[in-house]
């Protein structure tokens, strides 16, 4: 049963700044330029929320994992390219997460992957041989349904969901009536004479999540919702543009759906996933710890570690996932994390020169 | 001129109009028909201005229609318009590959429907994708791997009314990982007048989800971008003040005009007779209402604005 919390909307994003194009097409544009209007277009695109405070020094690389375990109280992981990749768990993680029970450190997994709700990704790990309480999951969709409980949505109005069945679920757990998700994916449009698509007027929400059954039925019922009923809200669970659905290649992200929704209404959606802090300060509330006393430990720099550092937390990046040491060093990279290494069970191999 | 589009079009300041400008450049969803309706009045209005010796041109930004195809609705709106008085978005991307020699052995990934298609293979490009990647979904079992055609080096996306997730995926893989392939888009309206009765997501929704995904911003084709504009300067040999972009949305046709220095009239056809109006900030994603129009934090002016066609050429004899 969620508890009802005012969560001050610290974590809402910074007003969005407009981005400039990529390098890759500089050449083109050259050649181009007398065709291509200098387009001052009136709708803003988001640019991630970047740590633009002062400018970070690179990461070290960790050396001394003991010292680290020994500085904070709490670890959040991140779960895909961290724990597992696809449906396989990643060598060494199950001594490495006894290690830190062992050692009193409070674990807790934090997913923008919002297809599963908590109960679904317990059964995950369980599968996986993995002793982790459904408490200690925070998946996106846990996120979107818990936010929407800390502003006391009422419960006679609606969400329409575009995502799939992890939100549904959770929706459904914190009391919430909802239209939409993966049945929606089966209606078809007709762009015919005297067609006039209706929508529930009751609508007060739209969450916006990873979608393999996204269609043109859903962005016009969702744009619908926000364009027209007053006061509709516009929540992501995330806008990863990647995720990895198999291990074998990555896949379009739940970015994708929200950026859809984000062309049609050109209005900035409330993130609930990360890098918004949402989440790090519903469990540093529930848990009662301190930012200082916690290290996220991810793979992606642009949602794991930038979610650490928005929370103002020890940050750790991993180089089992998505992030390359590459990447990491490359000079158009700027959010550097504390330290990397290349995966969590070197927390079991890293030890202090001396004793 | 100097309140820069807060005045509505004076009978004298539609005559200065007229005079000072030989070839007007209509839009077309708004403009002149919503759907598969003429808008009132627009037969009468362009018969007038034809008999003032005017010429025109129709340039949309809507890709679901070839140029003949749109030549062919004309036609059966009673209306005789030839293929190539037409411009459209799905021909501008079939040009820009044209115009930077995109090679013919190389194929086209299209999200997007058969207008598209077809001027494509007008040029001589193969394209695969479009309405047929509609019906195909994923599975997803871990062993499962989504293959892409390696030989697809442009993937040209615009409004897809079958856009579905595999193909997003489809062309999130052919951008990130065919080395140098194109990402072109059609254009970016966030919402058109599909039907009569109300707004439709339009191709903007489309384009940012792949632009999300790839992390990536597409080199766009249609207005605001002046890249139609050579055409049509290549066509009537005139200078661009002469002509006039006339249009019922402020972030593409009237910024379509300023970016190439034409003059610009807008026209609230697209929303006047619309059911439910929206309140003016969030109109300003839509096609312009009056308000949005006429919102302190709208930045974009045209010269002036009417009602509609009708309206316009009616100021003329006042």
């Amino acid at each position: 049963m969620l508890t009802s919390r005012v969560i001050s909307p610290s974590f809402l994003p910074l007003p969005p700044t407009a981005s400039t194009s990529s390098s890759s097409f500089s050449s083109l544009r050259t050649i181009l330029s007398p065709f291509l209007a200098k387009t001052q277009l009136s709708y803003t695109r988001t640019s991630r929320m970047a740590s633009s405070l002062t400018a970070r020094t690179a990461a070290n690389k960790l050396e001394n994992a003991d010292e680290l375990i020994d500085s904070v109280e709490t670890f959040i992981f991140d779960c895909d390219g961290v724990i597992w990749k696809g449906d396989k768990l990643i060598e060494g993680v199950p001594e490495t997460l006894d290690m830190l029970r062992s050692k009193g450190k409070r674990l807790v997994f934090v997913t923008n992957n919002s297809t599963k709700s908590r109960k679904q990704y317990g059964k995950k790990f369980e599968t996986l041989g993995l002793s982790v309480n459904e408490e200690e999951i925070f998946a996106s969709s846990f996120a979107a349904a818990a936010y929407l409980q800390s502003i006391d949505f009422p419960k006679d109005k609606k969400v329409y969901v575009i995502g799939e069945d992890g939100i549904l679920k959770e929706l459904e757990l914190a009391g919430f009536q909802y239209l939409g998700g993966p049945t929606d994916g089966d209606k078809k449009i007709e762009l015919k004479p005297g067609f006039l698509m209706e929508h529930d007027h009751n609508v007060g929400a739209v969450v916006v999540g990873f979608d393999r059954y996204f269609n043109y039925y859903k962005i016009q019922y969702g744009t619908l919702c926000i364009r027209e009923n007053p006061g509709c809200l516009f929540i992501a669970t995330n806008r990863d543009a990647v995720t990895h659905l198999t291990d074998a290649q990555e896949w379009a992200g739940g970015g994708s759906m929200v950026g859809a929704i984000r062309g049609s209404t050109q209005k900035e959606p409330l993130v609930v996933g990360k890098p918004s802090t949402f989440m790090m300060d519903y469990l540093s509330n529930k848990f009662g710890i301190s930012k200082s006393q916690i290290c996220m430990v991810g793979d992606r720099l642009d949602t794991d570690i930038l979610f650490g550092q928005n929370g103002g937390c020890k940050t750790l990046l991993v180089l089992s996932g998505v992030t390359s040491l590459e990447t990491l060093q490359s000079p158009d990279n700027s959010i550097q994390p504390d330290f990397y290494t290349s995966k969590i069970a070197d927390f079991l191999s890293l030890k202090a020169a001396t004793v | 001129m100097t309140n820069g589009g807060r005045e509505a079009l004076t009978p004298q300041a539609a005559r200065s109009l007229v005079d000072s400008v030989d070839v007007f450049i209509f839009d077309c969803d708004g403009v002149i028909w919503k759907g598969d309706k003429l808008i009132e009045g627009v037969s009468e209005a362009l018969h007038t201005l034809r008999s003032l010796g005017k010429k025109f041109v129709f340039l949309t930004n809507n890709s679901r229609k070839s140029r003949k195809q749109y030549a062919k609705k004309f036609s059966k709106l009673g209306m005789e318009i030839n293929e190539d008085e037409i411009f459209t978005s799905s021909f501008a991307a079939a040009m820009y590959l044209k115009l930077n020699n995109f090679p013919t052995d190389k194929k086209v990934y299209v999200v997007g429907e058969e207008g598209i298609k077809e001027e494509l293979k007008l040029v001589g490009y193969e394209s695969i994708g479009g309405p047929e990647d509609g019906k195909k979904s994923i599975q997803l079992e871990s062993s499962f791997f989504f293959d892409h055609d390696k030989s697809v080096g442009a993937v040209v996306v615009g409004l897809d009314q079958h856009f579905n997730y595999y193909k997003l995926q489809y062309a999130n893989l052919c951008i990130r990982e065919n080395p140098g392939c194109l990402f072109i888009a059609t254009n970016r309206d966030s919402t058109g007048n599909l039907t009569s009765l109300q707004e439709w997501p339009g191709a903007g929704c489309m384009v940012s989800a792949v632009s999300c995904s790839v992390q990536k911003e597409p080199v766009v084709v249609g207005k605001p971008s002046t890249f139609l504009m050579d055409f049509l300067l290549e066509r009537f040999r005139i200078d661009v003040s002469r002509m006039c972009m006339v249009g019922d949305r402020l972030d593409t046709d009237i910024l379509f005009g300023h970016n190439a220095g034409c003059k610009t009239l807008l026209v609230l056809s697209g929303t006047l007779y619309q059911i439910i109006q929206w309140p003016a900030q969030l109109a300003l994603a839509g096609v312009t209402t009056l308000p949005a129009l006429l919102d302190p934090s709208n930045s974009i002016h045209p010269d002036s604005y009417a009602n509609d066609m009708s309206h316009f050429v009616q100021l003329l004899s006042q």
